[in-house]
């Protein structure tokens, strides 16, 4: 019993894809996902969350006003003209913008309700519900900082007890007045808790959604379609690519070699039938979304299409040049695993995208599946036209991962699996 | 038809070939005969192109295999020593695919599948997808797909590897059948059996070398390999053995058996026979072993056909 243990032992040691899948795969999703969730690099500059604000004010008080947001530890605060900001969100490039509207020192100084709006992506309702527990409290104690508490309690007691003589009024608005003075000049001590005042002066903000989910299409089921089609896609198109060294293993490829067709046409053949398949794949995927959850795919349906197209070719470029990399099925489909696995953890098919620290969504830009994912958020989430130019960047982009691969394959392919020797 | 000009080829260090040379006449059938790994497979892998030699050059009808591959690939039918087709896909879709790399038309396509299978006793099992075949059955597929373009010259690498005595002897039929009908065939093995059956000329490839060339006869002429009479006596001692041994030097003795080795069996045989009543050997059986390939490569290279 103990000789067959260690002979299991030993084969499972020397087994290198055993060894990929059972630790280097593991650690390599281990760590994503550990950096993903925050639980490294925290308090870094990369663990802020970034927002936008447009000061339309463009008083001392405002700029006074960005300085207390720009002191916040966990947010990063990006100075940019609204129009620009705006355009940023739409892109998916930004969360949300701060937008300072005039009339903000007025308010200020006459202790009014301030005219701020947070204009954001609903698909990134996460994070800016995050910012939101800072800007919050913050904002609350702006009068507090730069502004004129006194009349702002005056008008919170106007409101609170509208009914009150005037007497009353006075006396409770001298008492005040005294009380904040004494907080002024230091003889009360603050409790450390520098939310004290967010529920008692509102800190409250006009929230706005600049981009919205369509009525059919919730976030979560695009993020859902979209993520797991395109991991499962990169799986299957490395099998179909995969096929070619089955060829040379079974000796089929070396037969093709005697007719007089072009070697190389032997893998445009792969190529060919590796897009054919992804694009069916996925097709069958929007259709049984639409089918089944009634994600609306007919009023996007140039889009989809074209997107569908791009992510096909992307991905079958990547299946053909992964098998056309190794040397026998068994080498990719274990590299194929930890590639496909760590991409689409970095690119978006199992989380979204802006769950991710900022250095995380930096380098997502490497995999296929964010180009895809954010490619198909263009066109249920964010509505983009196919003329966008946002959308047809990203688009642009997955043709030329596509075709890069693709060269690359067939250099690789003359390289490796034509040497027959 | 064929002219091969002193093909070389190394693997890193090994030279697999070290300048083989020979030509082939139209409708010719010639035999490589060799051991595994003498060199015959890549002999025909550089002849069908798929394979650089570093040095040397094949022609084929005249035109260079590397400069006109593709006239030479249209006239040239190679049936791999591996079954090479796809074991998912019907026999007839597996002839349909590979029949339609050579242009063939359609319904020309179609008639010559028919005829195939006909011929190769597979008409009824043609719906059927390989992967159900035996391997007999999947030896005569794979043969049955380099015949569909109808090529001039069809290279054979042992194909007949593994297979039962039935499927056997139907492949020999069509072989002999296709030489019959004009058809130039090369074809390697290390039976020597098939190599006798079947071929006009011979060339014994060892290391990388053709080390001897010609027709049967010319092969056994040109060998010192003797044929052997095997005699079993019934009362055979250590003194009749030294006995016989004096009269005969060129034999040798295990049990009861004594090897006598001649190059004239005709006029030798009754002189042995003579010689061994003489010594008082009682004669229980006689057996004469002609020269065959087996001896002559033996003879040659002073190991077996299949070591």
């Amino acid at each position: 019993m103990i000789k067959l243990t260690i002979k299991d032992l030993r084969l499972f040691f020397k087994d290198k894809r055993s060894m990929l899948l059972s630790f280097a795969l593991p650690i390599a999703l281990i760590t994503l996902f550990a950096l993903a969730f925050g639980g490294a690099g925290q308090g870094k500059k990369d663990t802020k969350i970034s927002m936008q604000v447009s000061d339309l004010d463009q008083t001392p008080s405002s700029a006074s006003a960005m300085q207390v947001l720009d002191s916040l530890k966990n947010v990063e605060l990006l100075k940019v003209p609204l129009e620009k900001a705006q355009e940023n969100i739409k892109k998916g490039d930004q969360a949300c913008v701060l937008v300072i509207h005039k009339g903000f020192s007025d308010s200020l100084t006459a202790g009014k309700e301030l005219p701020l709006e947070l204009q954001y992506d609903e698909a990134q309702e996460i994070q800016v519900g995050l910012l939101q527990q800072s800007l919050i409290p913050t904002i609350a104690m702006l009068p507090f900082n730069i502004g004129n508490p006194k009349a702002v309690m005056r008008n919170r007691f106007d409101k609170m007890v509208p009914g009150a003589s005037d007497t009353v009024k006075q006396n409770i608005q001298h008492k005040s007045d005294g009380l904040f003075d004494a907080i002024t000049m230091g003889e009360m001590q603050s409790d450390g808790n520098d939310n004290a005042g967010a529920g008692l002066f509102g800190g409250d903000i006009k929230m706005t959604k600049l981009v919205a989910a369509e009525k059919d299409n919730s976030l979560g089921l695009v993020q859902a379609v979209a993520g797991t089609a395109v991991m499962m896609l990169l799986f299957s198109v490395v099998g179909i690519g995969a096929g070619i060294l089955d060829e040379k293993q079974e000796g089929t490829l070396k037969r093709l070699l005697y007719t007089p067709m072009n070697p190389i046409k032997i893998l445009f053949g792969k190529m060919i039938s590796a897009n054919v398949i992804s694009i069916f794949q996925l097709v069958v995927m929007f259709l049984f979304a639409s089918l089944v959850f009634g994600l609306d795919i007919y009023s996007h349906l140039s889009g989809l299409i074209i997107t569908i197209v791009a992510t096909a070719f992307a991905c079958s470029a990547f299946g053909v040049f992964l098998a056309s990399f190794a040397k026998s099925r068994q080498q990719v489909q274990g590299l194929s695993t930890l590639i496909i696995l760590v991409m689409s953890a970095i690119g978006g098919s199992m989380m979204p995208i802006f769950f991710m620290p900022a250095f995380m969504q930096k380098i997502a830009v490497i995999s296929v599946n964010f180009w895809s994912i954010q490619s198909f958020y263009d066109i249920f989430w964010r509505n983009l036209p196919i003329t966008s130019g946002t959308f047809l960047s990203r688009i642009l982009v997955l043709l030329l991962i596509g075709t890069i691969l693709n060269s690359l394959a067939v250099v690789l392919f003359r390289k490796n699996i034509l040497k027959l020797s | 038809m064929i002219a091969i000009k002193d093909l070389k080829k190394s693997y890193n260090s090994h030279e697999a070939l070290k300048g083989i040379s020979f030509n082939i006449k139209e409708g010719e059938f010639y035999g490589l005969l060799g051991p595994n790994g003498a060199g015959k497979t890549t002999t025909i892998s550089i002849m069908s192109s798929i394979l650089t030699p570093d040095s040397g050059e094949v022609l084929i009808n005249g035109n260079n295999i590397y400069t006109h591959p593709n006239e030479s690939k249209r006239i040239i039918g190679v049936v791999p020593q591996e079954i090479a087709l796809y074991n998912e896909l019907t026999a007839e879709e597996n002839l349909w695919f590979w029949g339609g790399l050579y242009d063939v038309p359609k319904t020309e396509l179609k008639k010559r599948i028919d005829e195939v299978l006909t011929l190769f006793g597979l008409s009824e099992r043609r719906k059927d997808k390989v992967s159900t075949y035996s391997g007999g059955m999947k030896r005569r597929i794979n043969i049955a797909a380099a015949l569909l373009h109808q090529p001039r010259i069809v290279f054979m690498d042992e194909p007949t590897v593994g297979i039962d005595p039935q499927s056997r002897n139907l492949i020999f039929e069509v072989i002999e059948k296709l030489h019959s009908n004009g058809m130039t065939i090369v074809y390697t093995t290390h039976y020597m059996e098939e190599a006798e059956r079947f071929c006009d000329r011979i060339g014994i490839i060892d290391n990388g070398q053709i080390i001897a060339e010609g027709t049967l006869d010319e092969l056994r002429k040109s060998s010192s390999a003797k044929e052997t009479i095997v005699i079993t006596f019934n009362n055979l001692n250590d003194d009749k053995v030294q006995k016989i041994q004096s009269y005969w030097k060129d034999c040798s003795h295990t049990d009861d058996k004594i090897y006598f080795y001649t190059s004239d069996l005709k006029t030798e045989l009754s002189k042995i026979i003579s010689q061994c009543s003489d010594a008082g050997a009682d004669i229980h059986n006689i057996e004469i072993k002609k020269v065959n390939l087996e001896t002559v490569f033996l003879s040659l290279t002073g190991k077996q056909l299949r070591d």
